[in-house]
């Protein structure tokens, strides 16, 4: 399968079950919601060093929010379900909690998993916190020197799915690079989904293990690393010169189809020379994402 | 409206006692059922619901209570779950000790909405009850949780000896407001002055504000302005003659 010239290979993309939540983030202006969101889905790329993977999904106009002000949804992942929960007090707690005139609420209302978040963080308020029922949901208003922080007391969280990817191989890193931001731009806001990476694209997608180091879980992807082709037994075709990956994490798997589906045929242009995918030989996990498939219209 | 409507057969001569209309579990029994349930006359002592409105329809949760009732006390008392719609005004204690469900009054409710039955400690304990029209003294004594809208006036020790809870008055305020409170928010968007037991705190805006009167404006089509949701309020702790946890926050326009 060609895509305006460039090759579509026939694999797929293997990726994993998380659990996720959906966090909606107000505050008085634009300004503060994006600097809260992005605090909290810092330091978010992998499970494999971060604990958590987390991205921002799309920005809420003011009419689209619960209490009408603007805002942002994020999506936060873990592989375990008390991670998750851990993670959320953790990250809410020291990031949105801390930022002038911001509010934080579930965005996953009507899903029946739920972990507290706002009756741990409750206990910040030193026994001065307030609760409210609205809606039949408890919110806590936790006093803070500019006013008070409120904050959603329990939190929706769903089984999503983390790990759909395509790697971009490229004549040069120019074209590399373009193609991915391509890719990315062509992929941002779409509900549901998020690109952990910064900016939505990786330069180093690894292995699982290592050869050197055996307590390493995760190593550099030597077969798709263009200085090591006279080296190591090399995945890249002639005349590729640079790698890109786009890592895409999401609430189910149609969603991420879909996703991969739109950055894909944006990343096809001149300069690209194969689309590809990670794998582990379907081994590790449940979700198998076939690029032509894919391409061709048909879901994971 | 699908559901249960309650039509008054004849204007209501003398006060009807309505407290066991709706109390407890009411929303799927059928109009037939529900007609069984005892309303008090003052003078001519117990008859049915049947005897006093035409009941149609099915009641899938919801009722609307069609007529001059404003003789009709305790409607909606101990109401647990289900919608409670009544079309004009009603009398005394309207959602006495309401523990679910939501009643939405078009005019005016008597005395004691929302409050503890005589000898109760506790007034409502849950649910939502709005009233489009004045409310009268002592509206939400003794709450424990639960929301009390009043769209216009609220009479005199409205949330009086509040334990937890919310009240919400579009319109001027009576005087001692929050009396006894333990806990719980009396929030004014017209004119009040809290009592003397309640100490000024700050002007702030509480973003807990915004979220409740966004979903008053949204669920209940409630009137409420920019500046309402914008503007600052002027907290004050109280009542500090009792546990000092409660709040008065009273909209400003400075």
């Amino acid at each position: 399968m060609k895509i305006r010239g460039v090759f579509i290979e026939d694999t797929f993309a293997e990726a994993f079950t998380m659990r996720i939540a959906r966090i909606i983030i107000t505050a008085r202006s634009p300004r503060w919601v994006r600097a809260a969101a992005l605090k909290l889905t810092g330091f978010a790329t992998s499970v494999i060093g971060c604990k958590v993977e987390a991205g921002i999904e799309r920005e809420l106009p003011a009419r689209e929010t619960p209490d009408g002000r603007p805002g942002i949804s994020v999506l936060m992942m873990t592989m375990g379900k008390d991670d998750l929960a851990k993670r959320l007090i953790e990250r809410i707690g020291q990031t949105v909690l801390t930022c002038p005139t911001t509010a934080c609420y579930d965005g996953l209302p009507d899903v029946s998993d739920r972990v507290g978040v706002g009756s741990a963080l409750r206990f910040f308020g030193d026994g001065f916190q307030v609760s409210k029922v609205i809606a039949g949901e408890r919110f806590w208003r936790i006093p803070v020197m500019e006013g008070e922080f409120l904050v959603q007391e329990k939190f929706g969280m769903v089984k999503g799915v983390g790990g759909g990817n395509f790697l971009i191989l490229a004549r040069s890193a120019d074209a590399a690079l373009e193609a991915a931001e391509a890719a990315a731009d062509s992929m941002a806001a779409r509900p549901g989904i998020v690109l952990p990476f910064p900016g939505g694209v990786v330069r180093s997608g690894s292995k699982v293990g290592a050869r050197r180091i055996k307590s390493m879980i995760a190593s550099t992807n030597d077969a798709f690393c263009p200085t090591l082709r006279a080296v190591t037994v090399s995945a890249l075709p002639e005349g590729v010169n640079s790698v890109l990956e786009i890592v895409v994490n999401g609430l189910d798997t149609n969603v991420i189809a879909s996703a991969m589906k739109t950055g894909i045929d944006a990343a096809c242009r001149d300069g690209v020379v194969a689309i590809t995918a990670g794998n582990y030989g379907g081994k590790l996990g449940p979700h198998h994402f076939y690029l032509r498939k894919i391409m061709s219209g048909a879901a994971e | 409206m699908s559901g249960l409507v309650a039509k008054l057969k004849a204007p209501l001569r003398q006060r009807a006692d309505l407290s066991e209309a709706l109390a407890g579990s009411w929303a799927t029994l059928s109009a037939r059922e529900l007609a069984n349930r005892p309303v008090y006359l003052e003078q001519d002592g117990s008859v049915h619901l049947g005897d006093l409105f035409a009941l149609d329809g099915h009641p899938q949760g919801k009722i609307r209570f069609v007529g001059q009732l404003d003789q009709a006390d305790r409607l909606g008392a101990g109401l647990i779950e289900g919608e409670v719609i009544v079309d004009g005004s009603v009398g005394r204690e309207a959602g006495l000790a309401q523990s679910g469900g939501t009643i939405d009054i078009g005019g005016d409710a008597g005395p004691r909405a929302g409050a503890a039955p005589p000898g109760f400690k506790r007034g409502m304990t849950g649910g939502e009850l709005i009233v489009r029209g004045s409310a009268g003294a002592e509206a939400g004594a003794a709450m424990r949780r639960g929301l009390l809208v009043i769209l216009r006036a609220a009479g005199e020790r409205t949330g009086l000896g509040m334990i937890a809870g919310t009240v919400v008055v579009f319109g001027p305020v009576g005087a001692d407001t929050g009396l006894w409170s333990k806990r719980g928010s009396v929030v004014a968007l017209g004119r009040i002055t809290p009592p003397p037991t309640y100490f000024y705190a700050c002007t702030f805006q509480p973003a807990y504000l915004r979220l409740l009167l966004t979903r008053l404006r949204s669920s209940y089509g409630l009137p409420v302005r920019p500046r309402h949701l914008n503007g600052l309020y002027r907290r004050y702790s109280g009542d500090m003659a009792e546990l000092g946890k409660g709040e008065i926050l009273a909209w400003t326009s400075k």
